[in-house]
């Protein structure tokens, strides 16, 4: 038996670990905003009328949802290099992940919009109000409530789904591990490590999003006070 | 059919038995989790508090890797597949008892003041009244763990177990038809998930009809 810590190891790869880290950092931050921006449309195009934009997105989607995605990234990095398209492993990367988020964030985002009053919608609409102006000033703030802590959720998701990434060489935190182990040959140390270094990123997160989720909830506060309805924040009417 | 589909099904396959193997040994996990997050002892919850915070703060991909290199280190010679199935287990059981737990919240705590006051014991009160409606409540989200599962299970190809992914590696090797092969694996995890997921949705249905419970 070979119960032994080798601190050694674990100074050597702290700072190629700690490398690794920013990737990670910088990777999924690429792929929430990536995944945020185009999530709107699409979780739009889902609650569409037309049936000529929702089935393309529901099989998207579902597609993204319903399979693993270390194979995405596998269809990504080794599958267009067959047709030709051959990626860099870092965008190949950013590129899975983002349309990874952008699958799984609009569905927090449907879910948000779908939890705003109907109507509020067929009010909007009696107005004569624009669709994005309705969209943007009038459902999505109602939605944060809702919205916040489903993306809290979706973005640690994405954090250790990225970890996934280094099988196809993009140079995050798990890659960096890989890296450390080939000079150090100490794993366990490595990997445990690594770990640690995840559940701090992961709970770092978890904490600065409990301060955004309480931001409106403040302003809710300041509604009931009034005696308004606490699902109307006071800022949209501007 | 060909050599090529017979490994893929084969591989799919495996991928579900692993993964309803996982979901098994992650329930009995997390009923231990569960109970010593009720425990008296404060101790105790710290220790089930710490363990679902770290599993469910860091990457099924880095438990995998971190159970493979340990065990071995600490003497206990496993297999990838034995490995790999511990830290699938040890995975699910964070998840399924953060479920449990769910489950515990929504039974209305004036039945366990009504059992009190009837002074029906402790461990019945747990036994006859509280687990066998957990039992019930948990079955939709169980569904959820186990599309997870499912697709977790695709990162035990990186320590060479032959499930599904791994499979589809090997045929790679050999044909050097990437974008084909990932395609069909795609499919057919998409199948295992989606059947799930149409699943969790008709159980779902149920509850709310109040056929359950």
């Amino acid at each position: 038996m070979r119960v032994s810590i080798d601190t050694d190891a674990l100074a050597f790869g702290f700072p190629i670990l700690l490398h690794g880290l920013v990737n990670t950092i910088l990777v999924c931050c690429a792929a929430t905003f990536i995944g945020f921006a185009a999530g709107i449309p699409v979780a739009l195009a889902r609650l569409s009328r037309w049936s000529m934009m929702r089935l393309p997105v529901v099989a998207f989607v579902e597609l993204m949802r319903d399979t693993p995605f270390l194979v995405q990234a596998f269809i990504i990095y080794f599958g267009l290099a067959e047709l030709g398209i051959r990626l860099d492993a870092t965008v190949a990367g950013v590129l899975a992940l983002s349309l990874y988020a952008t699958a799984n964030f609009s569905e927090s985002i449907r879910g948000a919009i779908l939890s705003v009053p109907k109507g509020q919608f067929e009010a909007a609409r009696a107005l004569g109000i624009r669709y994005f102006s309705l969209i943007g000033r009038i459902i999505l703030p109602q939605s944060l409530g809702y919205l916040v802590p489903a993306l809290t959720n979706q973005i640690i998701g994405i954090i250790k789904d990225s970890a996934a990434l280094s099988v196809i060489t993009t140079p995050e935190m798990s890659m960096a591990a890989q890296v450390v182990v080939g000079e150090s040959f100490r794993p366990v140390e490595t990997y445990a490590m690594v770990a640690v270094l995840y559940w701090a990123l992961t709970t770092t997160v978890v904490t600065l999003m409990r301060q955004v989720e309480r931001a409106p909830r403040r302003i809710w506060r300041s509604g009931e006070r009034a005696g308004v309805d606490h699902r109307l924040p006071i800022e949209v009417s501007e | 059919m060909s050599a090529e589909a017979q490994a893929l099904m084969h591989g799919a396959l495996f991928t579900l038995e692993a993964s309803v193997v996982g979901a098994v040994f992650g329930i009995m996990i997390a009923v231990m989790i569960a109970l010593l997050r009720q425990a008296a002892l404060a101790p105790a919850r710290w220790i089930a508090a710490a363990y679902v915070s770290f599993i469910r703060g860091t990457p099924l991909f880095v438990q995998i890797l971190v159970v493979y290199f340990l065990l071995p280190g600490v003497g206990l010679d496993l297999s990838p597949l034995q490995s790999g199935m511990v830290a699938l287990s040890l995975n699910s059981g964070a998840y399924i008892s953060e479920m449990i737990r769910g489950a515990l919240t929504a039974i209305p705590p004036g039945q366990v003041e009504a059992a009190q006051a009837l002074a029906i014991p402790r461990r019945w009160i747990w036994l006859r009244i509280i687990l066998p409606q957990v039992a019930v409540l948990i079955v939709p989200p169980l569904t959820v763990e186990l599309a997870a599962l499912i697709k977790g299970s695709a990162l035990l190809s990186v320590v060479g177990v032959v499930e599904l992914t791994r499979s589809a590696q090997q045929i790679i090797a050999v044909t050097f038809e990437p974008l084909g092969t990932w395609a069909k694996v795609a499919f057919l995890y998409f199948l295992m998930c989606f059947a799930l997921g149409q699943l969790t949705r008709q159980l779902q249905r149920l509850k709310t009809t109040g056929l359950a419970v």
